[in-house]
């Protein structure tokens, strides 16, 4: 019920443009940066060979049926070409960042402990052979 | 208790460890009731892509709950569960706490540890808290911050009493906000949001006025090139990630005469479809010969978008917008349309690129449903100043009118 009356009153108030509104005053902050974000064309005129999803696959150690390379084949093709309109960014002498800036990686010293519960991490091996995790062998190819 | 990352190809799992938020949990006391469905690996913005079941929107239960984390954010807006945990790596907890009507938390990178969260991307993934209150998720975020040795990107960072500032309503002075700079981001209202959500950010921007904020209009110009930089990111690092599930020492093996075969089969027959193509999609951005066109540039891109957000943040104690472009869509409307779903993610991108914390709460709703289909208002702050944020936020939640966001599914819950 109060959710009604919020929505009724929510409905019933007038649509302000954000430019219109006469409370709060529209002031721009923004920083001149140094790139310039040119026209948002999605075509990427690098080296666009399109994606080899076979390949792809078998880089990832990924099978994938016909029918699931023909379905996804267009649907990665898309996105890819859509990843292509970052080319048009200046990003001239623009650092990349690893991750968000925080202090330096810190790390523990290098000793190593003896986990407690092992058995449970043995119990989850699909193929164990007291000691030995069992996989198939290793054929050379080409 | 099983841990599936909602893929097949960890069905069976049981880890031998406690995640470092869930050990702090228990420490403290707290219950774990259970574990709740998500998108495969946490990729996803509608729970649709878990390989288990779909979860229904507690407010119209043909609608997504929002994703990657949809079954936490339904968990509590169903009353299931007080908090519960989730994991952003773009929105992931913030977008379902819009669709369902709660309140999402998403820390400062390095906030929270990541020891035992399933790695998705590392350089964006945090582990967020999702309440019916600002000041639930706000006690439950104290719980799980802290430095941990086990995760070299945990913050050494004091972490502030955030669990006792949350004053009741009688003690508010009349302007409880009075100066608190709020930049409302202009292009976040731009073309392609519903109308509907345009005016209950509107709206709460002028709410926010009321209760003494000094809100303007900031731009961000690199606002729109989040999206692909970030999931060219994102999807490389899934791709390195994700090798890990070879099925040999865990999950569901597919026997194979020959290792790479075993490793195909595995992981063909235990991922998901889109988890698949974001693989893909990684493993072709950092291909030799793309490397520098996608990952790294994408990588440049990520410092625009710091540099744009620091420059706003100089001058606003916190910046606001819409958490989602729309509120809950339905089951089944973007499955097949990758970039269509991409789109709806654009306005939370950005905050994990740039590591910022941020909160989404309740702050209106728009037609659909049997009662209406909430909106959340996200509220973005400076890094590690979760603080504020949860302070403006439970003064902003207990002064809005109506007595809170409760799905009609629920019986009389107040």
């Amino acid at each position: 019920m109060t959710t009604r009356a919020l929505l009724a009153a929510i409905s019933g108030c007038p649509r302000r443009n954000i430019i219109n509104s006469s409370t709060f005053s529209p002031s721009l902050h923004f920083q001149r940066q140094e790139s310039r974000i040119i026209a948002r064309s999605f075509s990427s005129d690098t080296n666009s060979s399109l994606p080899d999803i076979s390949r792809l696959a078998e880089t990832a150690r990924i099978s994938l049926t016909p029918a699931e390379i023909e379905e996804c084949e267009p649907k990665i093709r898309q996105v890819i070409d859509w990843f292509g309109q970052l080319q048009q960014v200046d990003v001239n002498s623009v650092e990349p960042a690893i991750r968000a800036e925080m202090e330096g990686g810190s790390l523990r010293e290098d000793a190593p402990q003896t986990f407690e519960n092992r058995d449970n991490i043995r119990a989850s091996i699909p193929s164990f052979d007291e000691t030995y995790l069992k996989v198939p062998k290793v054929l050379n190819k080409e | 208790m099983p841990s599936t990352a909602a893929s097949r190809i960890l069905e069976h799992y049981r880890p031998p460890f406690d995640a470092t938020a869930v050990k702090k949990i228990k420490e403290m006391g707290g219950i774990v009731v259970g574990k709740t469905n998500m998108d495969e690996f946490g990729m996803g913005s509608t729970t649709e892509a878990s390989a288990f079941q779909v979860t229904a929107n507690p407010w119209d239960l043909t609608r997504v709950p929002g994703g990657s984390s949809g079954g936490s954010a339904a968990a509590v807006a169903a009353r299931q569960c007080m908090v519960s945990l989730g994991s952003d790596t773009g929105g992931s907890v913030r977008q379902p706490a819009s669709f369902c009507g709660v309140v999402g938390l998403k820390p400062t990178y390095g906030r929270v540890s990541r020891f035992g969260l399933m790695a998705y991307a590392s350089s964006l993934d945090v582990i967020g808290c999702f309440g019916s209150t600002v000041a639930d998720a706000g006690m439950l975020l104290h719980a799980v911050s802290g430095y941990d040795r086990f995760d070299s990107t945990s913050s050494k960072q004091d972490v502030p009493e955030f669990d006792t500032q949350f004053l009741s309503m009688d003690s508010f002075e009349s302007k409880p906000l009075k100066g608190v700079r709020v930049g409302l981001i202009r292009e976040t209202l731009e073309e392609g949001v519903d109308s509907g959500v345009r005016s209950a950010t509107q709206e709460a921007a002028s709410h926010l006025e009321a209760l003494g904020c000094v809100v303007t209009e900031v731009s961000l110009p690199s606002f729109s090139l989040g999206l692909p930089a970030y999931y060219v990111i994102a999807s490389s690092e899934s791709s390195s990630n994700l090798s890990r599930y070879d099925g040999v020492r865990y999950g569901n093996q597919v026997m194979a005469d020959e290792l790479n075969k075993l490793y195909e089969c595995s992981r063909g027959q235990g991922f998901g479809g889109e988890v698949k193509m974001r693989i893909l999609m990684g493993t072709y951005a950092l291909s030799a010969g793309y490397y520098d066109a996608y990952y790294k540039r994408a990588q440049q891109v990520r410092t625009l978008i710091r540099k744009d957000f620091k420059a706003a943040l100089d001058h606003n104690d916190i910046l606001i917008s819409p958490a989602a472009p729309s509120a809950a869509y339905k089951i089944g409307e973007k499955k097949d349309d990758p970039l269509a779903m991409y789109a709806g993610d654009i306005m939370t991108v950005n905050v994990n690129l740039a590591g910022l914390p941020a909160i989404v709460l309740p702050c209106g709703l728009v037609e659909g449903g049997p009662s209406g289909l909430p909106v959340g208002l996200q509220m973005i702050g400076a890094a590690f100043d979760e603080e504020k944020l949860l302070k403006v936020g439970h003064i902003f939640e207990q002064t809005l009118k109506g007595s809170g966001f409760v799905p009609p599914t629920l019986p009389n819950v107040a």
